[in-house]
């Protein structure tokens, strides 16, 4: 049967390949959405690994000011410490999660090698954004004398420098050469995931460095607040900050707003490409069904000739969808020759399982859009009176 | 005969309601995305408010330190002392204005925080921009000089961070972040896709916060330079380009020890274009041929499409080209009704897909998705655009119909 099919097609191979152009133009299509899709989703379903409720950030810039600033932030975070409204607050390095900058680096062990996003923060930093640890501890104001400077990485680093070994405890980078104060580190802890960009962001190595309150480069402040504060709350924060600190820039901003920012980084797009692609592919499934209705009056006699012979309404039906199967499948064919090659060459740098997925997506709906498309017309053809139609010829 | 020919064209479309709907759907389709899409390209890259003279602007907006084997990099805008001793000197050019990229900050009314983003720039700004003042005038030399607390607000902060609206604003004070400055201009607002002139609040570089004492290379700076005419524009970018050579490397900026600088001067679109694709002519070209295969297959499917409907479709017109052919029409006759017809369908496509441009635009300009969004309609991109559909039409109407009318009536008849 499947035999006799590509037969059928191959003997009108010049009149249905603009038929296979149109159905492999709507794969790669396809393709390219699912793979975004996919993409996205699949860093959707990893958790964030932090909470950011009622966390703000407070961004100062001490822009020509430059006398005495480490003494003057320290003063300004007791002070914000001091409010009755606020909970909790850190100091930290100028990657806050969901803001624009990222630092990262490579970082060694032995001949393993990995590019890790850099934090720097203080002691009460997995305090503020409930970071539960996966094992060990974060570090604490004692080790900020110790021998060794603490650090903690998260899952995916452990992953890439150490497989199944336990981080905790081991020493990371080479031995300081010269007396430049610059210590060895030696991971604390190890915490789950920390995607700081987002939901839909991947989930990157981390390491976490212990910040110095005494150096003045750092000075992004998360603030937790207590639920309910508003922003009378934030121009008093303002107000206080500025008046102890002239000349120095203060903004805030709410994480729940900048995460929400992310998103929409990741989601207009995806939802512009959605619509798009959906107005096209309901553009070539009225083709599709247009070009088979045409195709099967037009061969009316034949139809009635297998109806006359024997053939049931359900095998005439199944011979126009099974058609449309093999030319949706000389297509694919076509079409997996190009997909495949994202995963050889690793364009765009995903995993090569989001590929996989997205070809085996994106031709589950091919199949499906052929499949409606042919159902109609076949049925039509299915309903034809063999007698009716062998009179007509 | 041309009327004659057009009823004939609106019998055949409604003869088949359905396959006339492919059609058009096919047609307006591919015209509304294309012209969507070039009007989005053409609000963030044309020439529009305020920036009314960009197509004879000249960006210098990033300065690029590479190290000894050009791995490493450190990329930024610039500071205000580098941009005034070698932008600002620049003879070539009409005008020439230094300003800031935006800052975030807050202001806050009773128990309402309004978000702002805050520019510094100097007078000529308001010369080289293009701003509509609706109340006050802009700040001046004398202004910057005197370090005046002075600030030109757009309407849009001035709806919010002021009770009532309607009441002249000049003289007023507004107070960001406890410092208080005196309003001295009202602005029509821009929309933040004009990244380098978008900002709610603009303030002298003089006032406080600005980092224009800076001594560095690189800062927060950018510097726009006005040519008299487009043929000025290579002139101010050789002379800029001679002065960044004649500045001596290696060098050391924050402890990034530098052996090449590289600062552009280009128009808007290739400033832009380079910032993201680093000026390197391979990520350009992968860049454009992105965008070029997107625009392929968004015209491709349904161009092929269009295609296989009308070639399959054609059988069904060969009784009526036999009839016409007894009756002694020749094939010239013939020739015309379908371009005809295919020239009036691909027309009532393009009506259908002004009108749906025109509404998905007026949607994104309300739906506050860009505020001060202003996409119009490119009329030169909508009649090219009309043009590809009808040569498709052509090729896949008439040529198939040409081939059919050449045949014997009595065969023609026959099918």
């Amino acid at each position: 049967m499947i035999r006799h099919l590509f037969k059928l097609i191959w003997n009108k191979k010049r009149a249905h390949s603009l038929l296979i152009i149109e159905i492999w133009a709507s794969f790669m299509v396809l393709f390219g959405l699912a793979s975004l899709l996919v993409h996205n989703l699949s860093n959707y379903r990893e958790p964030l690994g932090f909470s950011y409720e009622y966390v703000w950030v407070v961004d100062l810039n001490n822009n020509q000011d430059t006398v005495a600033v480490a003494e003057k932030t320290q003063r300004i975070i007791q002070r914000i410490n001091a409010f009755p409204e606020v909970a909790s607050s850190s100091r930290m390095s100028d990657n806050s999660p969901f803001s624009a900058n990222t630092m990262n680096n490579n970082v060694e062990r032995g001949n393993r090698k990995t590019m890790m996003d850099f934090y720097v923060t203080d002691e009460k930093f997995a305090d503020v954004l409930e970071i539960p640890l996966a094992s060990g501890r974060w570090y604490t104001p004692a080790d900020s004398i110790g021998k060794y400077r603490a650090v903690v990485i998260n899952q995916k680093a452990k992953e890439k420098l150490f497989d199944d070994e336990d981080p905790v405890g081991q020493l990371l980078g080479d031995k300081p050469k010269g007396n430049d104060g610059s210590r060895q580190q030696k991971i604390v802890g190890v915490i789950d995931n920390f995607k700081a960009k987002g939901e839909f962001m991947t989930n990157m190595p981390a390491i976490f460095q212990q910040l110095d309150a005494k150096e003045s480069y750092h000075k992004k402040i998360l603030v937790k607040v207590k639920p309910g504060t508003d922003a009378v709350f934030e121009a008093k924060l303002v107000k206080a900050v500025t008046a102890m600190a002239t000349g120095w820039s203060v903004d805030v901003d709410h994480l729940t707003e900048s995460c929400e920012n992310r998103h929409n980084l990741t989601l207009v797009p995806a939802i512009i490409f959605v619509i798009v692609c959906s107005f096209l592919l309901i553009n070539v499934a009225l083709g599709l069904f247009g070009v088979l209705n045409v195709s099967i009056t037009r061969r009316r006699g034949e139809i009635g000739l297998r109806r006359a012979l024997g053939a049931t309404e359900r095998s005439i039906s199944w011979q126009f969808v099974g058609e449309m199967w093999v030319l949706a499948t000389f297509a694919l064919v076509l079409g997996l020759v190009l997909a495949c090659q994202f995963p050889l060459l690793n364009v765009f740098d995903l995993a090569s399982s989001v590929y996989v997925i997205a070809i085996i997506v994106a031709a589950l709906i091919v199949y499906l859009l052929v499949t409606i498309c042919a159902l109609f017309p076949s049925r039509q053809a299915a309903a034809i009176q063999p007698a009716v139609a062998l009179h007509e010829e | 005969m041309l009327t004659n020919y057009i009823k004939i064209a609106w019998k055949v479309l409604l003869r088949h309601p359905f396959y006339t709907f492919i059609t058009l759907f096919g047609i307006s389709l591919t015209l509304t995305v294309l012209m969507v899409l070039t009007s989005f390209l053409d609000h963030l890259f044309g020439t529009h408010y305020p920036e009314l003279k960009r197509d004879r602007s000249i960006y210098i907006q990033m300065m690029t330190q590479l190290d000894s084997v050009r791995n490493g990099r450190s990329q930024g805008p610039m500071s205000f002392k580098f941009l005034t001793k070698y932008a600002k000197a620049l003879k070539s050019a009409e005008r020439v204005t230094i300003c800031s990229m935006f800052n975030t900050s807050n202001a806050y009314v009773g128990s309402q925080k309004i978000d702002l983003n805050t520019k510094f720039t100097d007078a000529d700004f308001w010369k080289v921009t293009d701003f509509d003042f609706l109340e006050g005038k802009p700040y001046n030399e004398q202004n910057i000089a005197n370090g005046d607390y002075v600030a030109v607000i757009t309407d849009d902060f001035k709806r919010q961070y002021f009770d009532n609206p309607s009441d002249p604003v000049i003289g007023k004070d507004v107070e960001i972040e406890n410092i208080h400055y005196k309003v001295i201009g009202v602005v029509k607002g821009s929309p933040i896709t004009r990244i380098l002139t978008h900002a709610d609040v603009y303030f002298p570089y003089t006032a406080p916060k600005s980092n224009y004492q800076n001594t560095g290379m690189r800062g927060n700076y950018i510097a726009i330079a006005l040519a008299g005419d487009k043929r000025g524009m290579k002139a101010i970018n050789d002379e800029f380009q001679g002065f960044i050579q004649r500045i001596p490397v290696p060098g050391d900026q924050d402890g990034f020890k530098y052996y090449a600088l590289v600062v552009k001067s280009m128009p808007y679109l290739e400033s832009f274009v380079g910032a993201f694709a680093d000026g390197d002519s391979g990520l350009k070209s992968i860049f454009y041929g992105v965008i070029g295969f997107i625009m392929l297959m968004l015209m491709g499917l349904p161009a092929i499409n269009l295609v296989n409907v009308n070639v399959s479709r054609i059988l069904e017109r060969a009784s009526e080209i036999g009839i016409r052919k007894a009756f002694g029409a020749p094939i010239r006759t013939l020739l015309w009704q379908f371009i005809v017809e295919n020239i009036f369908i691909t027309f009532i496509g393009g009506a259908i897909a002004l009108v749906l441009t025109l509404i998905a635009i007026s949607l994104i300009n309300n739906s506050g998705w860009i505020a001060h969004a202003d996409l119009t309609i490119n009329v030169t991109v909508f009649l090219v655009s009309l043009g590809i559909c009808l040569i498709f039409g052509l090729l896949s109407g008439v040529l198939p119909a040409l081939r059919m009318s050449k045949l014997n009536i009595a065969e023609a008849l026959k099918a």
